[in-house]
């Protein structure tokens, strides 16, 4: 494996923010930590930024254990939430700077920051100061200040929790268009369901310091180990142990009867909160399917599954 | 008001709440005319009288007075020259010491904190006295350790002694600009292999350009404006703030000492300027604070800041053990003994001046705060123009020096129906608006957490202003408030500068009593009294941090 988390754990003041954290990914993954905030996903990562010092466990990348060296010694560079970028220096100043300690000379490194600013489509900004730049176009500068200086992984912080939402949509694009060109072995940590179904290969979910699930996004959802992953990602109809997605209900002419109770349109879909067998459901459908009233009787089916 | 009453008798509580609104505009109206009034009549009129008396002389425009600028041109030099060095040092440590918070735990931080907060509190010859004590011609250092016999006095004696006194309040000011720095920056620079050097010399000192331009220029004016330590240590080595203090002082000579406050005003404004600058700079840096502390390696650079920062540490600390060892001993035939005999001597010094002292800096801090509350209520929640401008104004004491303050003083109250001049009402007054340019920086520092909804919703129930002002404003500035009243206590205890011409021989206070000790020689009285000003003023403060554990960002130089 690429990279390696073992037994990892770190205390704030006696209390654990993660504990006995392991996991791993391969090189060239996507990973992606998912949780609500205070989960410890954001400890994880500045964990491995070195940051943070651990009080347990191990970080192994490439081979090498990595624990208890300096951010510096680390062949891991990072994105900040709030980027991190250099407000009084220059876009192409920005973009070269780790190059100054890796003994570029500077007209080289200019060459190289160009060559960058071309892959992030950034041509023409070289001048530009970092503060005139829109949020999507400071976040490309701070991915290609990291990326330049050839990291092994590359860490993320909450990368699009400062874009709105049609920016966050693009940039998600932008970073895996960038991370194809680099093929780096990414780590981030986001709240958002979505950046870490349209991004990540695999998914960390975490709750309270822990690990819930290590899955990839359709398993995740399809088939949730614990009751936190199932309904902190969508939402669920859940019955003694068994359970089933709102759009997992069809209406069938074979299916047995539930009355509607309510509904609500939104939007692309309407969703309707039924009552079944005594128990209230909600059911989900497109727009454009057939519609019930309130009080209307219907005819389901759906498979509980198993939590 | 009672909702009871409206239902009983409606016709009758309609004229009732009318004439109540009526009644209640009126007040309103008076309480911010007079306010008004206040600022034009003790801070604008006062600063203009100044001008008028250096410019006008018989009605006509007169610049005779400023021919000391070609005929004694070696005072502007001396003044410029002892002030350049001092900005200069005084920002060189005060870099260092800020410097020094991203290598030090917590703890440490607060035991450098305490540090710094001990100078601000100390009265302002307190560096001359032990300057005079430590490396004078009888001094501890140069004649008791090192068996030399050198004359300390002139130029270096008072670029050392005024970077000392000043150095604090420019590191306090650049710890604070820090604590507002993005950290996530240096995490990204050591993320990029940057070497401990590289992060202070390519991010972090660039990032504080205007702090330091702050806290130099701050410096500078406070050295061009200081009089007290040229006087006692300059020896033959005279500055425009001294010459200005001497002629009023020994020659009478008001239009001279105007035309040369005038000349001292000058790099005042354009701090000020730079200053209201830098604020807005502060307040769009703040943004996204994190938890973790950025730590770096102690490297490179970092030595040299260590070496700069223990160097002013420690002498700061020497400073504070000579005059506390000095208040309780004595020397006889070279023997140093531990005595009680000079506290038993400051008894007759200070019975009445220290409680004067101490009465008159209450009474500026509650009126110095009071007056700031309803300012800023005008000026700060409710918008007004015209209170803006009148704010604005009651801005300047913190920009002239306190000798040009105090001159103004003189010259505005001294004719009916003003006649104040000789009385009790005047030095009071002049410490009051002294203090409310931080008054109001503190109170509308806290009256930035009054959410506008809150008192929207105040106004939507039927308060009016004024209930807006006392059931709201108040409580809700009751941090802002306390902090103000804290500043201007510390502050009008340990000035002078201002007050010294205001003050009639036989009212003397604490810190005038103290400047006449130290010039007259007297050094272990004086280190007693000195030992009294600091321990009551950092009792307040201290009592004041617990309070309301706030920073100690605005507590105000002298």
């Amino acid at each position: 494996m690429f990279l390696q988390i073992k037994n990892l754990t770190k205390k704030y003041d006696k209390v654990e923010a993660v504990k006995n954290i392991s996991f791993s990914a391969k090189e060239k993954e996507i990973i992606c930590i998912l949780g609500p905030s205070g989960c410890g996903k954001t400890t994880i990562l500045q964990s491995i930024g070195g940051f943070i010092k651990i009080d347990e466990g191990e970080i192994i990348l490439d081979g090498k254990n990595i624990e208890g060296l300096e951010p510096e010694e680390r062949e891991i560079a990072t994105v900040f939430q709030s980027y991190g970028l250099f407000p009084h220096k220059s876009v192409i100043e920005n973009i070269i700077y780790g190059l100054k300690f890796r003994k570029y000379k500077k007209k080289d490194a200019i060459a190289e920051g160009k060559k960058m600013l071309e892959v992030l489509n950034l041509r023409g900004y070289e001048n530009k100061r970092v503060t005139e730049l829109s949020g999507g176009e400071q976040q490309r500068v701070a991915l290609g200040r990291a990326l330049i200086v050839k990291p092994k992984l590359l860490l993320l912080d909450e990368p699009f929790s400062n874009l709105d939402t049609n920016l966050r949509a693009n940039m998600r694009k932008e970073l895996l268009r960038i991370r194809d060109h680099f093929n780096i072995t990414m780590l981030f940590v986001t709240h958002d369901q979505e950046d870490a179904f349209s991004i990540a290969d695999r998914i960390i979910v975490m709750n309270k310091g822990k690990i819930e699930q290590i899955d990839t996004a359709r398993n995740i959802y399809l088939k949730p180990k614990t009751e936190f992953v199932l309904n902190f990602i969508g939402s669920a109809n859940v019955d003694r142990g068994y359970f089933v997605r709102p759009e997992a209900i069809r209406v069938s002419e074979n299916g047995e009867e539930a009355t509607i109770i309510d509904k609500t349109f939104k939007g692309a879909f309407i969703e309707y909160i039924i009552d079944y067998k005594g128990s209230k459901y909600k059911m989900l459908r497109l727009n454009n399917e057939e519609e019930f009233e309130i009080g209307s009787k219907i005819k389901i089916e759906m498979e509980m599954r198993e939590l | 008001m009672g909702i009871r009453k409206k239902t009983i008798n409606t016709m009758d509580s309609v004229v009732q709440i009318r004439e109540r609104k009526k009644l209640l505009d009126l007040t309103n109206a008076i309480l911010k005319v007079f306010a008004a009034l206040l600022v034009l009549v003790f801070v604008l009129y006062p600063f203009l009288a100044v001008f008028g008396k250096a410019l006008y002389r018989d009605g006509q425009i007169n610049l005779s007075e400023f021919l000391f600028l070609k005929d004694e041109f070696y005072l502007l030099k001396n003044s410029i020259l002892s002030a350049t060095l001092t900005a200069l040092f005084s920002t060189i440590f005060a870099l260092s010491i800020s410097l020094m918070t991203f290598f030090v735990t917590e703890r440490q931080k607060k035991i450098i904190m305490f540090i710094l907060l001990l100078t601000m509190v100390s009265p302002p010859f307190i560096g001359s006295l032990t300057y005079i004590e430590l490396f004078g011609r009888n001094g501890f250092i140069t004649r008791d350790i090192l068996k030399l016999s050198i004359n300390p006095y002139g130029l270096w004696g008072i670029v050392s002694v005024q970077t000392l006194g000043f150095t604090s309040l420019n590191a306090v000011l650049m710890i604070g600009y820090l604590e507002s720095f993005d950290h996530t920056m240096i995490e990204s620079a050591k993320s990029l292999k940057a070497t401990t050097t590289s992060i202070l010399l390519d991010i972090i000192i660039p990032l504080m350009k205007p702090a330091i331009a702050v806290c130099f220029l701050l410096s500078f004016i406070r050295s061009m404006a200081d009089f007290s330590t040229p006087m006692i240590i300059g020896g033959a080595f005279n500055t425009l703030a001294t010459e200005s203090y001497l002629s009023i002082i020994a020659k009478g000579n008001s239009p001279r000492a105007s035309a040369m406050s005038v000349i001292l005003f000058i790099p005042s404004l354009i701090v000020f300027i730079v200053y209201s600058h830098f604020l807005k700079e502060q307040q769009r840096a703040s943004k996204n604070l994190r938890e973790t502390q950025a730590r770096m390696k102690k490297r490179g650079l970092y030595y040299l800041v260590l070496a700069l920062a223990l160097f002013f540490i420690l002498w700061l600390i020497i400073q504070y053990v000579a005059i506390f060892s000095s208040a309780i001993t004595d020397k006889y035939k070279g023997e140093v003994y531990f005595t009680l005999q000079n506290i038993k001597d400051t008894i007759p010094h200070i019975r009445d001046s220290f409680v004067r002292s101490i009465i008159y800096s209450l009474i500026a801090g509650f009126f110095a705060s009071l007056i700031g509350l309803v300012l800023s209520f005008y000026s700060y929640i409710l918008k007004s123009k015209f209170i803006r401008v009148i704010d604005f104004i009651s801005n300047m004491p913190y920009i002239v020096p306190g000798t040009f303050f105090g001159l103004g003083y003189v010259f505005a109250f001294n004719e009916e129906p003003l006649k104040l001049t000789g009385t009790v009402i005047i030095v009071i007054l002049n410490l009051i608006f002294r203090q409310i340019p931080m008054s109001l920086r503190a109170i509308q520092s806290s009256m930035t957490q009054i959410e506008k909804a809150t008192l929207n919703s105040a106004k939507d129930l039927g308060a009016h202003n004024l209930f807006i002002l006392r059931d709201m404003v108040l409580p809700m500035s009751y941090p802002g408030l306390f902090l103000s009243f804290t500043n201007a206590f510390i502050s009008s205890m340990t000035t002078i500068g201002s007050i010294i011409f205001l003050v009639y021989p036989s009212r003397k206070l604490a810190t005038f009593v103290l400047f006449d000790l130290v010039s007259s020689g007297k050094y272990k009285v004086a280190s007693v009294l000195s030992c009294v000003i600091i321990i009551v003023c950092l009792s307040v403060s201290l009592l004041s941090h617990r309070i309301f554990n706030r920073s100690s960002k605005y507590v105000s130089t002298n």
